[in-house]
């Protein structure tokens, strides 16, 4: 069972500090959501604990297993454990998906996985997650839509099985069957060596994929900590509440227009309302 | 040097200027520097040119009316060598050719002449140890001809590359397209020039090129120079040209995966440079290109 622990972490990008002192634990087994209005620091605390080079931590300690994931380059703490699943993936051109999963696959393995070893495996994920048969000879998201990229992550973390997965507003862009399927994705990883923190901003999310822990990270910092019940406050009443508490939320024009219910809305949508 | 592997049941090889040694097809012969091709269903044939230091060679392909060929071409050029190199491609015919460039310090001229409907498809896979110089010259001659080039260059320790690639339109209703892609590391140096020139009259025909050069290094020098000459309204013609370094969002991404920078980067490279093996569909081919280019990671 693996154990993240993230303690007073501080983050800048270019001068301006974005986390402000973030405390957070997750033991395999747990399902922690992360939730706050837009632009309070959710993608840059996932992108920080996963190296992003843009972020820069000023402050504080995160450790994997006790192994100081500050010291450790990105791809050295993938094969530690650690995935992130993007909100928004890259396309790269010229490589097919299938070179890229094996030289993932095979990046955290001694010995390279066998051919039949790998489409056997690659096609039982495709099939699970009711994805385009070609997809293997496609080149790397090019020209996927958005609810295919989002599958291709999932596909991905299927296959490298990480420890402690952070997932970035995997459900935006799903149509309600994708959701479905991804969901059932996660669940099925489900287990005492996997722990996993999702940032959605959509109850739906968490009704099918239960999480075990809630946070609310607001001007940086985490707010508000306990269970299921957060998510239906906040499916309820949105982020006014907070600010009743004396606490200053960053961007505040984005999170007066609420929730939308159900799972295809869009930050667009969310602005735009 | 001078190692050579013969993939193909076909091949010819010439050294520095003699025939050392081939089994050609029926109907494609070999006679004093030119080879010629009059057979009639289509066939693969590999041609070894393997020059000694200072050597000249000159060499003609004569590709008959409706004659159809594959040609994978290995080029073994020593210090201060040249090859000189003319093509004719008669009405009708289609050549579809794949080159790979393995020599040291040399010089490469060619010609390459289209006839009436003739068709060329040429990938260039110049991945060569040390300094080079190709002038690859390609005229339509003919109406309807066509000729598709792809260059996929790498340029590294302090190696100085230059390339000259041009498409000159002679006829009416040609169409040429060249996409020239480089990768320069460490202090190597490459220019690319590509040209593309419709003659007066030509009306009706399209002139395409892109140049992308991807630098790796802070000490690399490269240079992607699109012209293009247009004497004639009725045409198509766009160029693309830029020199840039690798997305660093491209390399994150696959690190995330746990690839390591070195295999993300040559993962990226070989995403870069592979359209140039997509000429001839030859399983072969693309495990020698991927070995070779396993030297941008070093």
């Amino acid at each position: 069972m693996s154990t993240l622990i993230i303690k007073d972490l501080h983050v800048e990008v270019g001068d301006k500090e974005i986390l402000k002192g973030v405390n957070l634990t997750i033991n395999g087994g747990e399902v922690h959501a992360l939730m706050g209005p837009n632009g309070n620091g959710k993608s840059t605390l996932l992108s920080t604990i996963m190296g992003h080079p843009k972020y820069k931590v000023t402050q504080g300690t995160m450790t994997l297993d006790g192994q100081d994931l500050l010291t450790m380059e990105v791809d050295e703490r993938a094969r530690a454990g650690l995935f992130l699943g993007l909100q928004y993936p890259q396309e790269i051109p010229g490589i097919t998906n299938s070179d890229f999963l094996r030289a993932a696959m095979n990046s955290r393995r001694d010995s390279p996985i066998s051919l039949f070893q790998f489409i056997k495996a690659l096609d039982k994920n495709i099939d699970d997650l009711n994805m385009d048969e070609n997809l293997a000879h496609r080149y790397l998201n090019e020209g996927f839509s958005g609810g295919e990229k989002k599958r291709n992550e999932i596909l991905q973390m299927k296959l490298l099985e990480p420890s402690i997965a952070l997932l970035d507003e995997i459900d935006s862009g799903l149509d309600i069957d994708a959701l479905h399927v991804v969901s059932d994705a996660i669940n099925s990883m489900r287990n005492d060596d996997f722990g996993c923190i999702m940032v959605s901003h959509y109850e739906r999310m968490f009704e099918l994929v239960k999480p075990t822990h809630v946070h609310i990270l607001v001007s940086g910092k985490i707010v508000e900590n306990g269970g299921y019940e957060l998510v239906e406050k906040i499916d309820n009443e949105g982020y006014e509440w907070i600010k009743e508490k004396g606490i200053e939320i960053d961007n505040e024009e984005d999170f007066n227009h609420g929730i939308i219910l159900g799972t295809c809305g869009k930050k667009e949508q969310l602005n735009n309302e | 040097m001078n190692n050579y592997t013969l993939s193909s049941q076909f091949y010819i090889v010439l050294y520095n200027g003699e025939c050392k040694e081939s089994h050609l097809p029926d109907r494609v012969c070999y006679h004093d520097g030119i080879i010629t091709f009059c057979n009639i269903s289509p066939v693969e044939v590999q041609i070894i040119y393997l020059l000694d230091k200072h050597q000249n060679m000159n060499v003609s392909l004569e590709i008959e009316k409706q004659t159809e060929v594959n040609i994978i071409e290995s080029r073994i050029l020593s210090l201060g060598s040249k090859l000189d190199r003319k093509i004719f491609i008669k009405e009708d015919a289609i050549v579809h050719l794949f080159g790979e460039n393995d020599s040291l310090d040399g010089e490469i001229v060619e010609d390459i002449h289209l006839l009436d409907n003739a068709l060329c498809q040429y990938g260039y896979a110049e991945l060569s140890d040390g300094n080079f110089k190709g002038v690859y010259h390609y005229y339509l001659d003919g109406e309807g001809s066509e000729a598709k080039v792809r260059m996929a260059i790498l340029s590294k320790q302090n190696e100085d590359k230059h390339y000259e690639v041009l498409i000159q339109h002679n006829k009416p209703h040609t169409y040429g397209q060249m996409d020239n892609y480089g990768v320069v590391k460490d202090e190597g140096k490459l220019v690319i020039d590509g040209i593309g020139t419709i003659t007066k009259g030509q009306s009706g025909s399209a002139s395409h090129q892109n140049n992308r050069i991807m630098v790796f290094d802070e000490k690399c020098k490269a240079s992607a120079n699109p012209f293009l000459y247009i004497d004639e309204y009725d045409v198509k013609a766009s160029h693309a040209a830029g020199v840039g370094k690798m997305d660093e969002e491209h390399l994150y991404y696959l690190q995330s995966r746990g690839l390591t920078k070195k295999q993300a980067m040559q993962l990226i490279t070989y995403g870069y440079l592979r359209p140039v093996i997509e000429v001839i569909d030859n399983d072969m081919l693309k495990e020698r290109f991927e070995k070779a280019l396993s030297k941008v990671g070093e």
